[in-house]
Formats: structure tokens, C-alpha cells, sequence
């Protein structure tokens, strides 16, 4: 799918990813290798995946982050993991790598045959904290006072303003890029099933994708419009799900409770359509899972007829609209300069959807839902038209779909699949990349770079300037996973 | 209605969940599952806690924190690994920061809820036959 590897020298390196951003490109990845090949990929705004390549010197290669600061956090990860050193980044502090991690242990280069021994010390890395008078620190996690997934925040605060936010994240890292190296590609699909539980969907339909391009395999028509109809069922459930969650930041219970009510019977259905309530396990290369089509219409008709008053019900009620207006704003600019992604970028006016530029929807014309305003409110009504888009998308495909009987002749991608592959789909947090790379048909590299990924140093930024109780309420408008990010 | 004669008081701790196992304890919150109806609570504090339920295989990161917080649970107490990340059968147990779940990290859990991830109801299930057993648990 991108065109051939393309080997730059270090000012031609710099060039060629700015002017890739400048043109309106967005970044697809920004991946390590164990041969010290650093490759960027980009989707440019025709669709075209064009990608370069940098071969580090010894260990060294030139650091994009003061020319492109949304690839801080890629170069940050790259030094921990591969060891490489990207030279000049204005940050280098470990992102992943705690004081626990032996020295010299770089995963995704180690040989990970022995399993590393961990030091004795606390997992905490230094903080960037604000000083002077009056400021004081406000330490908040790793473990969380609610059902929420492990993080760790050091704001800096002064009365209750908070002046800077530092993100210690990395606390779930389990290993997963690590874990998916060397494996059979037979045994791929249950562990990128589970790299995250709300965005599972897009990374199935991600890896299904890679090993079909890398086998020349061309899914029907039929196929397709299954996968994307569970990448929408999927979109519904995500979405309603964080529009529960952010009238909860502000003690808005009645909106909330309704809002999960809906999310419960749509998983409800989703179980008794595709037998698993997070959808988990229905898609591998080559094969989706299935479901009646009139049953899914009849779970539409059911959710929505609550989902009407619902939406009246919110968007009419003048406290809640308050508290959310002009909260936690990110200005167009910064979204931009950041790469913000998904709903953070469509509500901050950036018009980018992966689905407009994937063929899997090229016949399903997806309106792209934005608004300029970058506050909390902006991120709830981008959400509020969205599912209502979703819907309509999976009633249309559900009609077709109805009207095709043919299934697919089974395919399974061949044992000795080689080669080299970006895939990307829209999850319900913003484009979600894989970069996958075969050999003899086992993974040689598996790099996952989702949405959140670009979004957490976004929400850090939205947080900063506003009151420190705004936290909760931001922090759910972004609703960011932790697993994902962390892998 | 008949009062709850003995109640559960959660904490929850994630150390490396896909965010699956949370979602499905998140419902439990709602009206579907209720269960602060049955004298089961989620509560935020350890300290308030009579009981830990722990999801994810335990990463390195999180190794320590979830000693801390579940010395901070006072006695007698029950340990409950959620999922199978948490009993030491997920998917990610062979990644390198995985240190094995529950069991392997800490120690033998007194309650395993299976499932990837488990349904609310299985884990209501689960949680309902504890507070109907007659013996609170394993005094510590």
C-alpha cells in the first residue's frame, strides 16, 4: 500500500515530514525497527500513503519534535524502547522505561527469551513541576477513586488554577508490541482483539486489513460492508459510553444513568447479534462475523426511541450547557500542531476523518460532523451527531446487506506471508494505525499507534489555564483509554 | 423490601486491563444491575474498603501500587482477581511487563471471576454468593 522505502539523509529527513505536515498529510506513524530504520508514514489529503525512512547513525537519529511536536511522545517511546537516541528532542525524559527497568533493557531489541529482571525501586519517573511561591503540587494516581484505568497526573496548581498538568502514563504497559513479535500470524488475532477494550473493533479490522494487503487478498464486497458495519456498532457503543460519562464529571446523574441504560441495551444487542457484548473475537483476515440484519434495526429503533428525549433532555438543559461552554478549550492551532485526533480534533474545527479517505466507505458518502468552538461542548455535540451518523450508516448498510446472500468463500492468509504493511481505520477515538511486518509468516514488528496515543498531550493542554475541579469534566470529553496508549 | 444482611465493599484497582473488565463493572452501576440494591458498593477509598478487586495481568508498573493500596485495605479482607488478565490466564500473560495476575504477583486471590471479560451479570453472580456465604471470608 505505500510506496517503496525510501532512504533520506538528515536534512532531507526534517524536510520531507514537514513539508508532509505542511501540505495538509497527516501522520499515519512514526515507527522504529530492530535494523535502526526509523519510517514515517503519511496519508496524504488524496488518499495516498507515502512514507520515508531514516537509517540511524550507530545509535543516533535527527529529532523531529522541534519541527513537528506531535512526535515528541514517538520519539520518546523509540528511545526507550529500541535505545535509539533522537538527537536534539527538546524532552527526553523516559516515557514508558521506569527506574524499575534493568539498565540497558530496550524490549523491542532485547532478547526478550530471558525474561528482565526488575530493579528493587518505586516505578515513578521525575516530574516537570512548576516553582515559586504559592504553587503547589497536586499528585493524583496511579490507582483512581472510581472504575477507571490506571494513571498517574502531577498538576501543578496554583490557588485553583491549574498552571501545568505532567502526564505519568504507561502504568498499564503490559508489553504488547513485544508480545506480538515472533508470534505466529494464526495466533495474532486474539491478543490485538484485547490491546484495548473500547477501541477493539478498528484494531481487529487493522490487523485483518494488513495480512490481506500483504497477501494481494482483495475482500468482497460483502465482507467489507460487515466489518464496517461492526466499526459503527462499535462507534455507538464508545460514544455512548463517554456521553454518559461527562454529565457523571459534573454530577449529572439523571443524564447519566440514562445515557447507560442506553449503552446497556445496545451491548444487549450487540451480544445477541455477535455473541460478545464488546465485540471482541468478530474479526480475523478473511473472515467477519455475521448477524440478522432486521435484528439490528429493530436495536436502532429501540435505542433511539429513548435517545430522542435524551437528546432533548441534555441539550436543553441550561445548567449542564454551562458548565460545558467554554471549558477546557483547545484552539484550532493547537489541535493542529499536535495532531489531535477523532472527535478532539473535529470539535476543535479540524475537518479530518480517517473514513472519508478509506475505501471501505467509499460508497457510504460519511458526513463529517465538526464545530470550531474546542470546548467540552463541542466534543459532547461532535459525539451527539456522530452516533446519530453511525445509525444511519447501519441502517443503510443493514439494507443492503440484507439483499446479499453470498458469503465468502473461506480465505485464510497463506502460512509464509512476507512483507511490509500500514493499515488504518477511524475508531471511535480518532485513526488508529498499524504497522505490521512479516516474515515467513511470523510478526517481525507490530507497531500500534492509536488515536489516544496523540490525543493525552491534547487533553494536558485543554487542562491547563482552567480550574482544577474543571479536570474531571475535560477529562471525560476526551474520554481517552489508558490501554491503547500504553500497550 | 428485605435488607441486604451483608454487604460488599469494593475497591477496584486496574493493573494493565484492557479497559474491557471496567466497562462490564461500570454497568454494574446501572439500573439493569443495581447493586447497591443488593448491599454490594464500589467505594473510593481503600481504607473504606472490605474487599479488592483487581483486573489486568499486573503490569511491573502497577506491581508496587497494588501492594500498597491492598495493605491499605483493612482485615479481614477478600481478594478478588476480575477476568482472566487477573486470574493468570489472559492473553498478555507472556508479555514481557506481566508478572502473572493476581496469583503470581501478589498472592493466591480468594475469589477468581473468569471471563474475557466476564458479563455483568457473571460478575454480580459471583459477587451475590459471596455475600450470601455465611463466612465473611478469610480473616487476615
Amino acid at each position: 500500500m505505500a510506496t517503496p522505502i525510501n532512504i533520506l539523509e538528515e536534512t532531507g529527513w526534517i524536510d520531507f515530514n514537514r513539508q508532509q505536515k505542511q501540505s495538509g498529510a497527516q501522520l499515519l506513524a512514526l515507527t522504529a525497527f530492530r535494523d535502526r530504520q526509523i519510517r514515517s508514514h503519511w496519508l496524504e489529503p488524496d488518499g495516498r500513503v507515502v512514507s520515508a525512512t531514516f537509517l540511524c547513525r550507530g545509535e543516533h537519529f535527527p529529532s523531529l519534535s522541534p519541527h513537528l511536536p506531535e512526535v515528541a511522545w514517538d520519539e520518546r517511546e523509540i528511545h526507550d524502547l529500541f535505545g535509539y537516541i533522537p538527537v536534539n528532542h527538546p524532552d527526553l525524559r523516559p516515557l514508558i522505561r521506569t527506574p524499575r527497568w534493568p539498565r540497558h533493557f530496550h524490549p523491542l531489541v532485547a532478547d526478550l527469551a530471558r525474561t528482565p529482571v526488575w530493579e528493587d525501586a518505586e516505578p515513578d519517573n521525575p516530574a516537570r513541576e512548576v516553582e515559586g511561591e504559592g504553587v503547589t503540587i497536586m499528585k493524583v494516581g496511579p490507582t483512581h477513586a472510581g472504575i477507571i484505568e490506571s494513571g498517574h497526573f502531577v498538576f501543578s496548581i496554583m490557588g485553583e488554577n491549574v498552571l501545568h498538568m505532567d502526564l505519568h502514563l504507561f502504568q498499564n504497559h503490559r508489553g504488547v508490541e513485544a508480545a506480538l513479535q515472533g508470534l505466529d500470524l494464526s495466533l495474532v488475532p486474539p491478543l490485538v482483539s484485547r490491546i484495548c477494550g473500547a477501541d477493539t473493533v478498528s484494531h481487529q479490522a487493522n490487523w485483518a486489513m494488513a495480512a490481506e494487503q500483504l497477501a494481494g487478498h482483495q475482500p468482497s464486497e460483502t465482507l467489507v460492508r460487515q466489518r464496517v458495519l461492526l466499526l459503527e456498532s462499535e462507534r455507538v457503543l464508545s460514544h455512548l459510553n463517554d456521553l454518559a460519562q461527562i454529565p457523571a464529571g459534573v454530577g449529572f446523574q439523571v443524564a447519566n444513568q440514562r445515557a447507560l441504560a442506553m449503552k446497556e441495551t445496545w451491548q444487549r444487542g450487540l451480544f445477541s447479534l455477535f455473541g460478545h457484548r464488546l465485540l471482541f473475537d468478530t474479526i480475523t483476515p478473511g473472515w467477519t462475523a455475521t448477524a440478522q440484519m432486521a435484528d439490528l434495526i429493530t436495536l436502532i429503533d429501540d435505542v433511539n426511541q429513548t435517545w430522542r428525549g435524551w437528546r432533548t433532555f441534555v441539550e436543553g438543559h441550561h445548567g449542564f450547557q454551562d458548565r460545558m461552554r467554554d471549558t477546557g478549550t483547545v484552539k484550532r492551532g493547537d489541535a493542529d500542531r499536535l495532531g489531535a485526533q477523532g472527535v478532539a480534533g473535529r470539535a476543535s474545527g479540524l475537518a479530518f476523518d480517517a473514513r472519508s479517505l478509506s475505501p471501505w466507505y467509499h460508497d457510504l458518502a460519511v458526513h463529517t460532523s465538526t464545530d470550531a468552538h474546542g470546548d467540552v461542548a463541542a466534543r459532547f455535540r461532535v459525539r451527539l451527531d456522530e452516533v446519530e451518523e453511525s445509525w444511519r450508516l447501519l441502517r443503510k448498510l443493514a439494507t443492503k446487506l440484507s439483499q446479499e446472500s453470498a458469503q465468502d468463500v473461506e480465505w485464510q492468509p497463506p502460512q509464509d506471508l512476507c512483507g511490509e504493511t500500514v493499515a488504518f481505520t477511524e475508531s471511535p477515538h480518532g485513526l488508529n494505525v498499524h504497522v505490521v511486518a512479516l516474515e515467513n509468516g511470523k510478526v517481525t514488528r507490530y507497531h500500534i499507534r492509536p488515536a489516544t496515543f496523540r490525543n493525552w498531550p491534547v487533553l494536558a493542554l485543554a487542562v491547563s489555564g482552567t480550574a482544577v475541579g474543571d479536570f474531571p469534566l475535560i477529562n471525560k470529553s476526551f474520554e481517552l483509554c489508558y490501554s491503547c496508549n500504553d500497550r | 423490601m428485605k435488607r441486604a444482611q451483608k454487604s460488599l465493599q469494593f475497591r477496584h484497582l486496574d493493573a494493565g486491563s484492557c479497559n474491557g473488565c471496567e466497562q462490564e463493572l461500570n454497568a454494574l452501576t446501572s439500573r439493569f444491575y443495581d447493586i447497591q440494591q443488593q448491599g454490594i458498593d464500589i467505594v473510593a477509598s481503600p481504607r473504606h474498603a472490605d474487599s479488592l478487586v483487581v483486573t489486568g495481568p499486573v503490569t511491573d508498573t502497577m506491581l508496587r501500587p497494588l501492594g500498597k493500596v491492598w495493605e491499605a485495605v483493612p482485615g479481614p479482607k477478600l481478594l478478588i482477581a476480575l477476568g482472566d488478565c487477573a486470574a493468570g490466564c489472559g492473553v498478555f500473560q507472556a508479555a514481557y511487563a506481566s508478572h502473572g495476575g493476581v496469583a503470581g504477583s501478589l498472592k493466591e486471590p480468594d475469589v477468581v471471576i473468569r471471563g474475557c471479560p466476564p458479563t455483568p451479570q457473571d460478575i454480580l453472580d459471583q459477587l451475590l454468593r459471596i455475600t450470601a456465604a455465611k463466612d465473611p471470608g478469610p480473616k487476615v
